[in-house]
């Protein structure tokens, strides 16, 4: 595991693509930020990603975005541990699985009893384009301090068929419609970190 | 001096004994409809009676299924073709509940619509200035805000902006054939005015409408050639204009 210590009010912003086993661990000293992304285009991953923020008043944001088709495979897990109080994390984690691609997203999310007011998000959203794909999501918060906002969802579905037919009726090809309903919802992480396109993220027919 | 004129009736649209189902219960019982270019046709009829069925069977919707009858549009079959190629060939759904997109941006949503049926008609697509123009041109026709090309599709759009946003897109396609599904339900006067000038200016010699309503109303702003009154699935009545009100006053039991 690689380690990096962030010092006072230091900041750390990286994007992660196509790694096939990103390991790595943070510890966040007071008033230090730190923005990851991770992307993972049609390729096979392991991802941890462990954010310790041990100073006040640190940030943490995390975004992944995994597309996945054939048998490819990723597990992303996020370990954010907030020791000392008035910290913010935020994470957006999505997955889009097609054929018989595997997703697993494991998120564990820790509130210290001294890191009052904190503020700490996590959201988990997967879009899953085949019968024969599988989404797997195991989000845990441990949240011992009382005076924090914190907030978790996580939810797996479909394409709106409602939304594909409209944009039929719309003279709008299915495949091209398709496309616009994927890259809309991976548009939220791509925004977040400041990315207009990825490559290799368009599914060619 | 004697003249003969001769009207030629061109046939846009014609159904004969369509039958439709979902979830194998049967909806449409056999259905006879012949539209002429240049008409606008009224679909009345009580809850239940299949009139939504209809408009989802013509553009077609994956949820019905059609088991007997058949479709033209002008000569073609229309129950053959993908959604999208009704769509191209000029078949508009104004939605009775348009659906909401979130991230896909209007102007995202109408320049690919519009570039596709260009691309069926065999044109070149819309330069991004030509398109903005013609964007700006027709929202102000609706009366829809600026601002509504950088939303998501009908994502936020209060009743009324759904409403009007299914018109405007009518407005930027040009469809030959517009079906307007229950366009009236949800709409104060203004937005029922605004929307029925909308599909008035729409009009030319060369297009048709199918209004479906459940009430009067709308067609004291759009004047209908013919009403229809659709009942258990079939068409039990046809008039003119003064159908609508008789309805309006006697109720559909009178008739059906």
């Amino acid at each position: 595991m690689d380690t990096k210590v962030l010092h006072k009010g230091e900041i750390f912003e990286r994007v992660y693509t196509n790694e096939p086993s990103l390991d790595i661990r943070i510890i966040q000293e007071a008033g230090s930020r730190v923005k990851i992304g991770v992307l993972n285009i049609r390729s096979s991953a392991a991802n941890r990603i462990v954010v310790e923020q041990q100073g006040e008043g640190c940030e943490t944001e995390i975004y992944a975005l995994a597309y996945l088709c054939e048998n490819q495979n990723v597990t992303t897990e996020t370990h954010v541990t907030h020791a000392v109080g008035g910290g913010i994390s935020n994470q957006l984690i999505k997955f889009v699985l097609d054929d018989r691609a595997h997703g697993r997203f494991i998120g564990d999310l820790k509130i210290n009893p001294d890191a009052q007011k904190t503020e700490a998000h996590q959201t988990n959203r997967n879009l899953v384009l085949s019968e024969f794909a599988e989404m797997r999501t195991q989000p845990q918060l441990e949240i011992y301090a009382d005076d924090v906002k914190a907030t978790h969802g996580a939810g797996t579905g479909q394409l709106d068929e409602s939304a594909l037919f409209y944009m039929q009726q719309r003279g709008i090809g299915k495949q091209q419609a398709r496309l616009l309903l994927v890259n809309a919802f991976m548009r939220e992480v791509l925004d977040a970190l400041s990315l207009d396109s990825v490559d290799g993220i368009i599914k060619e027919e | 001096m004697h003249s003969l004129t001769i009207m030629y009736m061109t046939k846009l649209l014609e159904i004969r004994n369509l039958h439709a189902s979902i979830g194998g219960k049967e909806i449409l019982k056999g259905v006879d409809l012949v539209i002429n270019e240049g008409e606008v046709h009224a679909v009345m009829g009580p809850n239940g009676a299949g009139k939504s069925t209809l408009s989802a069977v013509l553009t077609g919707n994956p949820a019905y299924e059609v088991t007997e009858g058949e479709v033209l549009l002008r000569g073609e079959d229309l129950l053959a073709m993908e959604p999208e190629v009704r769509a191209r060939a000029g078949v508009f759904l104004s939605f009775q509940y348009p659906v909401e997109i979130p991230g896909v941006s209007m102007t995202n949503f109408m320049r690919t619509a519009v570039n596709e049926k260009r691309a069926y008609e065999g044109l070149e697509p819309l330069s991004p200035k030509e398109f903005l123009s013609l964007m700006r041109e027709k929202k102000k026709m609706l009366e829809l805000p600026d601002k509504l090309n950088n939303r998501s599709v009908n994502e936020g759009f209060s009743g009324g902006e759904k409403k009007k946003n299914e018109i405007f897109q009518m407005a930027m396609l040009s469809p030959r054939l517009a079906i307007l599904d229950e366009t009236d339900s949800g709409l104060d006067i203004d937005a029922l005015r605004i929307v029925a000038e909308g599909v008035n200016r729409l009009k030319t010699p060369e297009n048709a409408a199918i209004v479906i309503t459940h009430y009067q109303r709308l067609l004291d702003y759009i004047v209908p050639d013919f009403v229809h009154v659709l009942a258990d699935g079939r068409i039990v009545k046809t008039g003119d204009k003064t159908l609508a009100l008789e309805l309006e006053k006697n109720g559909y039991e009178s008739i059906a």
